[in-house]
């Protein structure tokens, strides 16, 4: 029984049913998203300490933040943030996805227990570092002792406490990767597989014209999220660091928060917040024009 | 859409209606908030005069047990009022973000516990309850709360809220290092040079152990104790203006100057954990000689079985001076009757014979003077090893400035302290720089 | 280098996988706090607040234990949290996909943009947002519910993101097929397009419950009343400002991780797609 109907009735149904089936998401999504939007749009133009009514004061804030020094200080600490994050979490993600990707004893409890650090919360992280890279009493100076190495300062040194964090950042983050990666590479169809090294292909042509492609879908999603969280990393700073040792590790998103709730100077804050909107909105276009032409010359 | 004034409140409900096609919402919302707890926090009086408040008391463990007691004595007196006390779902620490959030949104209890320094921002908001009609009456005895627990509740000479916490710096020592050191005990009276020696004396890289201890984040924990050094040497947190600084000059400069000391040959342990608790683990496991603390610290000290003891803080001058930091019940206004019912209880709670229960099973010192004198006070102090020095702290310590700008004067000054501790630049170019970013903040008012 | 059969290698000295001996350190490396909080939980307090703090203890103290379960309310915690993650994980599965799907197969004016504005909501850190999403939840009165906990979080951009983009790269051929078969659209998602997304589904389910789980700043924030807490925000409470209950934390930790470690193992036998694909044939 075919389905014919007139083009024009068919796009117009259709239009119909994706929008009952985007309504949802959408009431919620919206709903909730866009007025914060507006709202903290609307705050970066005042001056405001959430307490008192608020003052107009237009652009001022975006001028004065173009000037501030420890603004200036948060984002370049957040792009190299993410510029070593990103891509070192799905490449690590990658890697022990198919390094667990294998039918061997326990191979479940492995994966289980890679996963562990992204179930652990941010809090019991914090203490854990902070106790394992303690300079004094710390752990990880205890076993670079024994290697000769000198002991390094960690949390107490402005040079280190950001590479630090990226590396505190990746093993609690790449489990995901990992969960995601695998779970995609169990789906690629073993007839493929099977075909390709049939044809005479070795491992690495294998995995470039077969699991590559197949895993495009996620790793764009993973690109994405994970850029996302950090450029908008928070939770890490604040459990271990607060933003110190002399504001080495201040990120934008904790510069907001200490503006917001400790300096109570939210409109500033917000400005803050959409200078770094800005950025994500650049990157985003970027990206999106990049695939679109990728997807264009496929 | 501007600030949140109560007034833009329907307008918003009407756009959610409209906008959300809110059917489905308004159903899920009813059903979800079936869910939860049956409190209605918004409507005060009841048609029989009863009146119920809600109090975020940020309380936990042995805090929260003390306040539930005197929640329940209090309501069998007063069976009009109703008390619902809870943390408020978050401990002191992070209160305020609470508390920003909650009055920004117009959804607010009628007790919260502020920090000091907090407060003078908080009482910004019109929402904040003026009790200066009720402090004046005799049953209150306001006179008899100790002038910094009263300063710490009065902004701008109008009081806005009850004391609930007082303590001051004193210097706890660990016993047992000082008489492996062979260093003999401090006494009160004692200079920063002798401190600074003491620590030296103390400091031993071989085994490990430090001199004294001094927390590295920058948090207001670490800039409090500078300021009794300023103050003894003759500066101010803040001039007589209101508008610069009042250390911009030799008192802030030595006292930087004695911290450089400490952390240029390694006395001292900076803390750069949030929270400042490693250092009293250090200290509580041998490794550090002395630190400067509070009454808070006490109890901890005797659940480890440390062997401590307690001074007075060392001065430059041979006069006495230490630091308060006083917290405060500050009050919301959510309707006359809810602002009598929340003034009731606070008064009850900071009577002289809820004082002292708090004082003693809480960890505080005693907001009253009545209560300081009282043989149960005093029994607790004879019982709890150095709780007499910070007692008789009392009389001397004083406190910071309850104005807006604070905070923006103590971050600055709190990365000064951070880079002496840590031995990166001068004194001279630490407190240029903290005395420039405070100005700046004190200048835009 | 995909899922291999399984080999017999009987070569060579070893009885097992040379791969374990990659594995093992690697695993180790991750699963040290796990480590680290099973071996806390049984510590007193003082053995902990030690430093450095003690690795091995002498023996097995409840305590910990002890003052999670003296407290009458943690069992209540514990559901709402199971609750609301759950609930999370519904929306974000059902409403996602059907969403996703929506994006990725059908024809709509607007789409694009739509789309982009969606994902255009994430763009605002959570630290400025949480304030009117916080008074919109007052406004519909779920503040101090676990109403207030689901809401915001019962669809994300990205769970419809994730699922427009898988969709977007299965073959067609096969919803085609149903379709000409006669199947509704609806049909047609349920029975055979959302079988083959199941990567798409477990990260999706897996992230919004873990999302959701371990969340701490916003229920902090939009609960009030100790009945409603989420476990995290019930094991905050049981650090003090100026004293923790370390052994309590550590063994409140280990119970908020452990079920959702065992689900996770468990639920690893649907991650394992069966050695043939029984959608797509020849």
């Amino acid at each position: 029984m075919m389905r014919s109907r007139p083009a024009d009735l068919r796009r117009l149904s259709e239009a119909g049913t994706a929008w009952a089936y985007v309504m949802p998401a959408c009431v919620i999504i919206l709903g909730l998203g866009i007025l914060p939007v507006i709202w903290s749009f609307i705050l970066s133009l005042q001056v405001s300490d959430l307490i008192t009514p608020a003052e107009w004061i237009g652009f001022k804030n975006y001028e004065v933040i173009s000037r501030d020094p420890h603004f200036r200080n948060a984002v370049g600490h957040t792009l190299l943030y993410t510029a070593l994050f990103v891509p070192l979490v799905i490449a690590g993600g990658l890697g022990l996805a198919l390094l667990l990707n294998r039918r061997i004893r326990f191979i479940g409890i492995y994966r289980t227990l890679v996963f562990v650090p992204f179930v652990v919360s941010a809090t019991a992280q914090g203490v854990l570092f902070s106790f394992i890279f303690e300079s004094h009493f710390g752990v990880a100076n205890a076993v670079l002792r024994w290697f000769s190495i000198p002991p390094q300062g960690f949390f107490t040194d402005e040079h280190q406490a950001l590479y630090l964090l990226v590396v505190i950042g990746l093993w609690s983050g790449v489990g995901f990767c990992v969960v995601v990666f695998l779970a995609a590479l169990q789906d690629i169809q073993q007839e493929l597989v099977e075909a390709a090294s049939l044809d005479g292909a070795g491992r690495w042509a294998t995995f470039r014209y077969v699991v590559w492609p197949a895993l495009q879908p996620v790793t764009i999603f993973l690109l994405v999220w994970q850029t996302l969280q950090a450029l908008q990393v928070f939770d890490l700073v604040f459990v271990t660091t607060r933003g110190g040792p002399l504001e080495s590790t201040t990120v934008v998103v904790f510069f907001v928060w200490q503006q917001a709730f400790e300096q109570f100077n939210a409109g500033y804050a917000a400005a803050a917040a959409y200078v770094l909107a800005f950025v994500l909105l650049v990157l985003s276009i970027g990206v999106r024009f990049a695939r679109r032409r990728d997807a264009e010359t496929r | 859409m501007t600030a949140r004034p109560a007034s833009t409140g329907p307008t918003r409900r009407a756009f959610l209606r409209q906008g959300l096609g809110l059917a489905t919402a308004t159903g899920i919302g009813s059903l979800l908030s079936a869910c939860g707890s049956d409190d209605d926090t918004t409507t005060g009086t009841t048609q029989d005069g009863n009146v119920t408040i809600t109090m975020w008391h940020g309380q936990e463990d042995q805090g929260k047990e003390t306040i539930d007691q005197i929640v329940t004595d209090f309501q069998a007196k007063n069976p009009k009022i109703k008390v619902e006390a809870s943390s408020g779902g978050v401990l002191a620490d992070s209160m305020l973000q609470k508390i920003t959030t909650a009055l920004s949104a117009g959804s607010y209890p009628d007790i919260a516990y502020i920090f000091g320094p907090d407060i003078a921002n908080v009482s910004r908001s019109p929402k904040v309850a003026n009790l200066q009609p009720y402090v004046t009456k005799p049953e209150v005895n306001w006179n008899d709360f100790y002038p910094a627990a009263r300063d710490a509740v009065t902004v701008d000479g109008k009081v806005r809220g009850f004391p609930a916490l007082v303590d001051n710096l004193c210097v706890a020592y660990n016993k047992k290092v000082f008489k492996d050191a062979g260093v003999p005990e401090p006494t009160a009276g004692w200079t920063w040079d002798q401190f600074v020696e003491t620590a030296r004396k103390l400091t031993n890289p071989g085994k490990g152990i430090f001199g004294t201890g001094w927390p590295a984040v920058g948090d207001e924990d670490c800039v409090w104790r500078i300021y009794p050094m300023i103050w003894d040497l003759g500066g101010a947190i803040v001039d007589a203006s209101g508008k610069k600084v009042g250390f911009d000059n030799d008192s802030g400069l030595k006292a930087l100057q004695t911290i450089h000391q400490l952390g240029a040959e390694k006395l001292v342990y900076p803390d750069t954990k949030p929270g400042s608790e490693t250092m009293y683990q250090i200290f509580n496991s041998g490794k550090m000689g002395m630190v400067p603390t509070g009454p808070w610290q006490l109890p901890d000290f005797v659940d480890q079985k440390t062997d401590y003891g307690v001074v007075p803080l060392p001065s430059y001058s041979g006069n006495k001076v230490t630091i308060a930091g006083p917290d405060t019940w500050t009050v919301f206004d959510n309707g006359s009757a809810r602002v009598k019912g929340a003034v009731t209880f606070l008064q009850f709670l900071t009577e002289s014979t809820q004082d002292v229960k708090w004082a003693t099973q809480a960890g505080s010192l005693p907001l009253r003077q009545s209560t300081a004198n009282s043989t149960e006070w005093k029994q607790h102090v004879a019982k709890t090893a150095g709780l007499d020095v910070f007692s008789d702290a009392l009389s001397y310590a004083r406190t910071r400035p309850t104005i807006r700008t604070y905070p923006r004067l103590s971050q600055p000054l709190g990365q000064a302290i951070v880079k002496m501790l840590l031995n990166k630049g001068t004194p001279e170019d630490a407190l240029r720089q903290a005395v420039q970013a405070a100005n700046d903040a004190l200048a835009t008012g | 280098m995909t899922a291999e059969p399984v080999r017999r290698r009987r070569r060579g000295v070893l009885p097992f996988s040379p791969w374990h001996l990659v594995l093992v350190p690697v695993t180790v490396l991750f699963a040290l706090p796990l480590l680290w909080l099973l071996v806390s939980s049984f510590m007193t307090n003082a053995q902990i607040n030690r430093f450095p703090p003690t690795i091995i203890p002498d023996s097995l103290h409840l305590e910990g234990y002890r003052y999670v379960f003296k407290n009458a309310l943690f069992p209540r915690w514990f559901l709402n949290s199971t609750i609301a993650s759950l609930a999370v994980v519904a929306g974000n599965l059902i409403f996602g996909v059907v969403a996703g799907y929506a994006f990725a197969r059908m024809r709509f004016r607007g789409s694009r943009l739509l789309l982009a504005v969606m994902l255009g909501t994430l763009i605002i850190p959570f630290q400025i947002t949480m304030i009117p999403t916080f008074l919109i939840m007052k406004d519909l009165g779920l503040i101090d519910t676990l109403g207030a906990v689901i809401v915001p979080s019962l669809v994300t951009p990205f769970a419809v993101f994730l699922f427009r983009q898988f969709f977007l790269s299965l073959p067609r051929e096969i919803e085609e097929a149903a379709w000409i078969d006669g199947c509704s659209r609806l049909r047609t998602l349920w029975s055979v397009v959302v079988p083959m997304a199941r990567p798409a589904l477990s990260t999706v389910a897996v992230l919004s419950f873990l999302t959701t789980w371990n969340d701490l700043a916003w229920p902090l924030i939009a609960i009030n009343n100790d009945h409603n807490y989420t476990l995290q925000l019930g094991l905050a409470t049981f650090q003090g400002q100026h004293r923790t209950q370390w052994s309590a934390v550590m063994a409140g930790n280990l119970i908020a991780v452990v079920p959702v470690l065992v689900a996770f193992l468990a639920a690893q036998r649907t991650f394992i797609q069966s050695l043939t694909s029984s959608a797509v044939k020849g």
